[in-house]
């Protein structure tokens, strides 16, 4: 059994850049009907510069830094808050820092952030070790 | 209302496909364990069953009278008791369970809370999601 340090990254994940493909196929996967993440002209109507990608982009590169580090069985509860809209061409950075040592759990917490640096979701996660 | 906390919209029902599991994973471009395939079995990917996807966010946002235009989604917390697998059937159950109202910079913010409970045939309890989605106004 590996052991983890209070303040160790204990797993990082970087995503491709998210290209409008990528929307699309969330769009569909999500059975999404927001135009914000499709249309342009929608998008600027609400105030962003263009389509965003969905805040599932940023859960899913969470999850799947977690599943991958840990196993699938062992993810317990997350938690991701959307901090900052994700756009067309953006790269995230998930990194899960260990927050408290337990008997067979770990504490984490979560931060993902794009290629400038900005955090875009932040949350916790309670995994098995 | 549907906006009273403690509204349980009609339980409904997901049959997770593979097909449906794989769309997710081509967007993210990356599975939940190397060497993922989209089969019967295979682990379902992290994120995926938000409860837009398995109730149709149509319905729920259409009765929660969210307007795309001012709407947002804010994140989820998600505890998982069961593994959840392609090719489970599931039966899906939204609660409104919190709704909050905030001052924002720009005016007010209504945060709206929806738990949802999957529970696979057996009758387990396999997650149980909070989702936020906030709307300006």
């Amino acid at each position: 059994m590996p052991s983890f340090t209070v303040g160790e990254i204990a797993a990082s994940l970087r995503s491709d850049p998210i290209g409008r493909m990528n929307i699309a196929f969330m769009a569909v996967a999500m059975r999404d009907p927001n135009p914000v993440h499709v249309e342009d002209d929608f998008a600027r109507q609400t105030g962003m510069p263009g389509v965003i990608a969905h805040g599932t982009f940023v859960l899913g590169y969470a999850g799947a830094m977690l599943t991958r580090a840990f196993g699938v069985a062992a993810v317990r509860r997350w938690r991701v808050d959307l901090t900052a809209p994700v756009f067309p061409g953006d790269v995230l950075d998930a990194e899960a820092v260990v927050q408290e040592v337990g008997a067979g759990e770990l504490e984490l917490t979560l931060a993902v952030r794009n290629q400038q640096g900005t955090v875009v979701g932040r949350g916790s996660a309670t995994v098995l070790r | 209302m549907v906006r009273d906390v403690g509204y349980a919209f009609p339980p409904g029902s997901f049959t997770v496909t593979a097909a449906r599991a794989e769309e997710f994973v081509l967007a993210l471009g990356i599975g939940p364990e190397e060497g993922w395939v989209a089969e019967a079995g295979a682990p379902v990917p992290p994120g995926f069953l938000m409860y837009v996807t398995t109730y149709g966010a149509h319905p729920v946002h259409d009765a929660m009278e969210i307007d795309f235009m001012k709407a947002m989604y804010g994140g989820a917390d998600i505890e998982e008791y069961a593994p959840i697998r392609v090719g489970d059937v599931l039966d899906v159950r939204p609660v409104v369970s919190s709704v909050v109202t905030k001052d924002g910079r720009n005016g007010p913010l209504t945060f709206v809370e929806l738990t949802t409970d999957y529970t696979t045939e057996d009758g387990t309890l396999a997650m149980r999601e909070r989702s936020t989605t906030i709307q300006k106004g």
